[in-house]
């Protein structure tokens, strides 16, 4: 019975503390609007960012952070946490909206889609998942009622095959927009002359002037350099610490 | 089936339909034609290709006349290519330019018929010098430049200048000749470093020359290179490793000179010919390696212009726009092709003059080369400019590059376009017509400082939402493949379920088939005459039943005179000789007469048989 009661208080206790922390994470995220609301934007950044390292994320915070960032000047930070915003959200109207205009303030570069991925674009990878598992489920069972009737229908083999293949093609999809698209790798320029260059050095050859806020693809780190793809169809080496990539 | 017919039938139209839109996508003919190099010495070859890209059947002339030169095609390739479901051939025709006399001379436009259609080389000049040793002569580096007639084999590495830039793309050529036949080459290479170098595009089929009156199967492997450092520069040397049938030592019966290897004494002694069906030869593996050539690095003057971005060589530009007449905001696509010879992957789009009054996009790129290292072509940008107020031109565009020949920097500078923006605030603009780009000084090419529009941002959001969002796709999340266990769990339930099916469906059977068998033995036993009554009338009444059972699926005990009747929907007198039949069973059951002397009429026999044949569904 002891136990028992011990076990119910320690159980109060954790729920008590997990209520706590979020009426914390919600105490600081009032105060870094009020500080932002105050026009105190290195306030605000740095009240946001302990939400961000807390793990707090959401949306609306890095749409806020990257409001903070752009009335500080820093149109790099800002588009990246837009960006960050979108990838939580793809449809998120204000951060689409105040995307394009920092875009437009720094004159962002920005990685052309191939042909597939415009085509891909228009769900995203959590869409696909769903629609992919889904299909999966039905082609799983209609093979398993083929492989389990005694006679083979035509409806059933072509439900499967056609299954199948929706499947196989949801797969490319994912795969095409998470890991060649503009997926895990892509990163934003947050340096403020950052230019890429041909090898892993200060004086090597320039190839391309990126401003803050210019979309790249990292395709390899080696020490402090990015070997990354670029806005016009280039590759070069731009610094590790002038980009950051925008899942975290 | 028919209608799986239809089905697979319209997948296969829509699967030819999409094939064939590939070719019917493909490029209209063209053609373009490129020489190996521009100067020449006298009595210097230099290659010129002519590449007719989108025709399959071509006819080109086997000779060109030019004044002081002499023209002869060599060779013909087709090569094919799929890019994005579009396929493409080509056929490239080389030609062995050898110049007679010095001076300048223009290969004049050639007739090119392809397919139904007439097209044109362009005019191309070459300037030929006094003699072959002179600056025109290429740098060659060579393990037998002066074919040494002792050997097998030789590698040579021609580069076409002794002095470049730094990032000035100069072409190279590699040749390996054999004497005897190739069994295979691993590689050639070409060592050394600080420079970049493009693949070595090879020759499928050897060209056979005549060196030192001995016949060499010579391929050749092109290339492109760019030094990275000013200075001394060693390129090269090449190296391969060839494997050689060689004549066998130990089989030898000629006797040969102690001071020729391969007894290469008289013509007839080359292992080429020393057995033709390889009996007396041997696989040798024999390492090829040329000299190497040094070149000459300069660096790049000092002070480029503003928008240089390291493009080096001979290019030029043109500039055009599409649709001239907008309202404000609109997009508007400005084409700008940069052609000619140099480092193409160095270029960048050239830059709007004055981007004031405009929101420019990042432009696109695309290359079109005209040789197989990519250092001749054209390179075509894309930019989408969209006017923020009226306007009635936009500005030039600018490009600059490094001309190593004129040793300057050289800025092109395209007209202005005339358009027609509508809406917006008015902005003067001084117009010129549209045309290609002409040079202009360095100093002009800098383009003016845009101007900062005010604009400003949403509000901020105060809410958020009760849990923590995440980056990590859905398909990676442990809770998403926890949740694919409720399916699995459906999955399992629906093979059970049709498994249980599946033996419910085989006990059925297997009762069906013991009510068949059944039947049939009691039919038989009523065939016979020595049944007694009592046997002969269960039999009969039990073959009722076990065939009414067959017809209901039912229990055959259950089955009495009205369900057999109903069942077989017989009519009233069959059903009476049912009764009868089914009262004299029981009767002769539950009488304890069973054991009597009475007998069955035949008649009455074939009576009951050809009821119980009657009874059928």
């Amino acid at each position: 019975m002891k136990q028992l009661r011990a076990k119910f208080c320690a159980l109060l206790a954790s729920l008590g503390l997990v209520a706590s922390v979020l009426a914390q994470s919600d105490a600081q995220f009032v105060k870094a609007n009020q500080e932002y609301a105050s026009n105190h934007f290195k306030e605000a950044i740095d009240e946001y960012q302990t939400l961000v390292h807390a793990g707090e994320w959401s949306a609306n915070l890095f749409y806020d952070l990257g409001n903070a960032y752009f009335r500080s000047g820093d149109f790099g930070r800002a588009i990246l946490n837009y960006e960050r915003a979108l990838a939580l959200e793809p449809h998120h109207p204000e951060a689409q909206a105040n995307l394009r205009i920092a875009r437009d303030e720094a004159r962002a570069l920005e990685l052309r889609p191939s042909w597939p991925e415009r085509y891909l674009q228009s769900a995203t990878v959590n869409q696909y998942s769903i629609a992919a598992a889904v299909v999966f489920w039905v082609a799983a069972f209609s093979i398993t009622g083929l492989i389990l009737s005694r006679q083979k229908s035509a409806r059933l083999i072509t439900l499967s095959s056609f299954s199948l293949a929706i499947f196989g093609l949801l797969a490319v999809a994912i795969f095409w927009i998470d890991d060649t698209g503009k997926g895990r790798a892509l990163a934003i320029v947050t340096g403020k002359e950052t230019e890429a260059r041909v090898a892993t050095a200060d004086n090597a050859n320039r190839v391309l002037a990126l401003s803050p806020g210019s979309q790249i693809k990292i395709v390899q780190q080696r020490g402090d350099w990015l070997y990354a793809t670029l806005p016009n169809n280039l590759n070069g080496w731009i610094p590790a610490k002038s980009a950051e990539l925008v899942r975290l | 089936m028919s209608t799986d017919q239809t089905r697979f039938g319209i997948l296969l139209a829509a699967l030819s339909a999409f094939i064939v839109s590939g070719y019917a996508f493909a490029e209209s003919p063209s053609v373009t034609a490129v020489l190996s190099n521009s100067e020449a010495g006298v009595g210097a070859t230099v290659q010129m290709e002519v590449k007719v890209s989108g025709a399959n059947s071509v006819e080109a002339p086997d000779e060109i006349k030019a004044d002081g030169l002499e023209i002869h095609r060599t060779s013909t390739s087709r090569q094919f290519e799929m890019r994005n479901f579009t396929t493409t051939s080509s056929i490239t025709y080389t030609y062995t330019v050898l110049p007679l006399k010095a001076g300048t001379f223009e290969i004049p436009p050639q007739a090119i018929r392809a397919g139904g259609t007439s097209l044109r080389t362009p005019e191309l000049t070459l300037h030929v010098v006094g003699s072959p040793g002179r600056q025109a002569a290429p740098n060659r580096g060579s393990s037998g430049s002066n074919v040494n007639p002792g050997k097998l084999v030789f590698a040579e590495l021609i580069v076409p200048k002794k002095s470049a830039y730094v990032g000035e793309v100069i072409p190279a050529v590699v040749r390996l000749g054999f004497a005897t036949r190739l069994v295979s080459l691993d590689g050639p290479q070409i060592a050394g470093q600080g420079f970049t170098m493009q693949k070595l595009q090879g020759s499928e089929q050897p060209q056979v020359e005549l060196i030192n009156g001995r016949q060499f199967a010579v391929y050749t492997f092109k290339t492109a290179i760019a030094a990275a450092r000013p200075g001394k520069l060693d390129i090269g040397p090449v190296k391969a490793t060839a494997r050689l049938l060689v004549p066998s030592q130990s089989r030898s019966s000629r006797s040969r000179s102690p001071f020729d290897t391969f007894n290469m004494d008289d013509f007839f002694s080359d292992p080429f010919f020393a057995d033709p069906f390889g009996r007396s030869t041997e696989k040798q593996d024999v390492p090829v390696e040329s000299e190497l050539v040094t070149l000459d690095v300069k660096p790049l003057p000092a002070n480029p212009p503003a928008d240089f971005s390291g493009a080096i060589g001979n290019f030029s530009m043109t500039v055009d726009a599409n649709p001239k007449s907008v309202q404000v905001g609109d997009p508007i696509t400005v084409t700008a092709a940069v052609s000619g010879r140099g480092n193409f992957d160095r270029l960048t789009a050239p830059a709007l003059e004055d981007e004031h009054g405009w929101h420019k996009y990042p432009p696109s790129a695309k290359f079109k080369q005209d040789d197989d290292v990519g250092i001749s072509g054209a390179k075509t940008f894309e930019t989408v400019l969209s006017p923020n107020e009226k306007k009635q031109a936009i500005s030039p565009f600018v490009f600059s590059f490094f001309d190593p020949a004129k040793e300057q920097y050289v800025t092109l500078k395209s007209n202005a376009i005339p358009i027609r923006v509508e809406g917006g605030a008015p902005a003067a603009a001084a117009v010129s017509p549209p045309g290609s780009a002409t040079p202009a000084p360095a100093a002009a090419a800098r383009p003016a400082k845009p101007t900062p529009k005010p604009q400003d941002i949403l509000y901020q959001l105060t809410d958020r939402p009760a849990h923590a969002q995440s980056f990590t796709p859905m398909y990676a999340r442990p809770n998403f493949w926890w949740g694919q266990i409720i399916p699995l769990l459906g999955l399992l339930g629906f093979i059970g379920w049709k498994i249980r099916q599946i033996r419910v469906d085989n006990r059925e059977a297997q009762r069906m088939a013991a009510l068949n068998h059944e039947s049939a033995e009691l039919m038989r036993k009523l065939r016979r005459t020595d049944r007694s009554p009592y046997q002969y009338y269960l039999d009969a009444s039990r073959a009722i039943q076990v065939k009414t059972a067959l017809a209901k699926n039912v229990e055959p005990n259950v089955v009495d005179v009205e369900m057999a009747g109903a069942a077989f929907q017989l009519d009233e007198d069959s059903r009476r000789q049912l009764r009868e039949l089914f009262a004299r069973s029981d009767e002769l059951r539950y009488s304890g007469t069973q054991n009597g002397g009475e007998s069955i009429s035949p008649e009455h026999r074939r009576e009951v048989l050809d009821l119980l044949e009657h009874l059928r569904i």
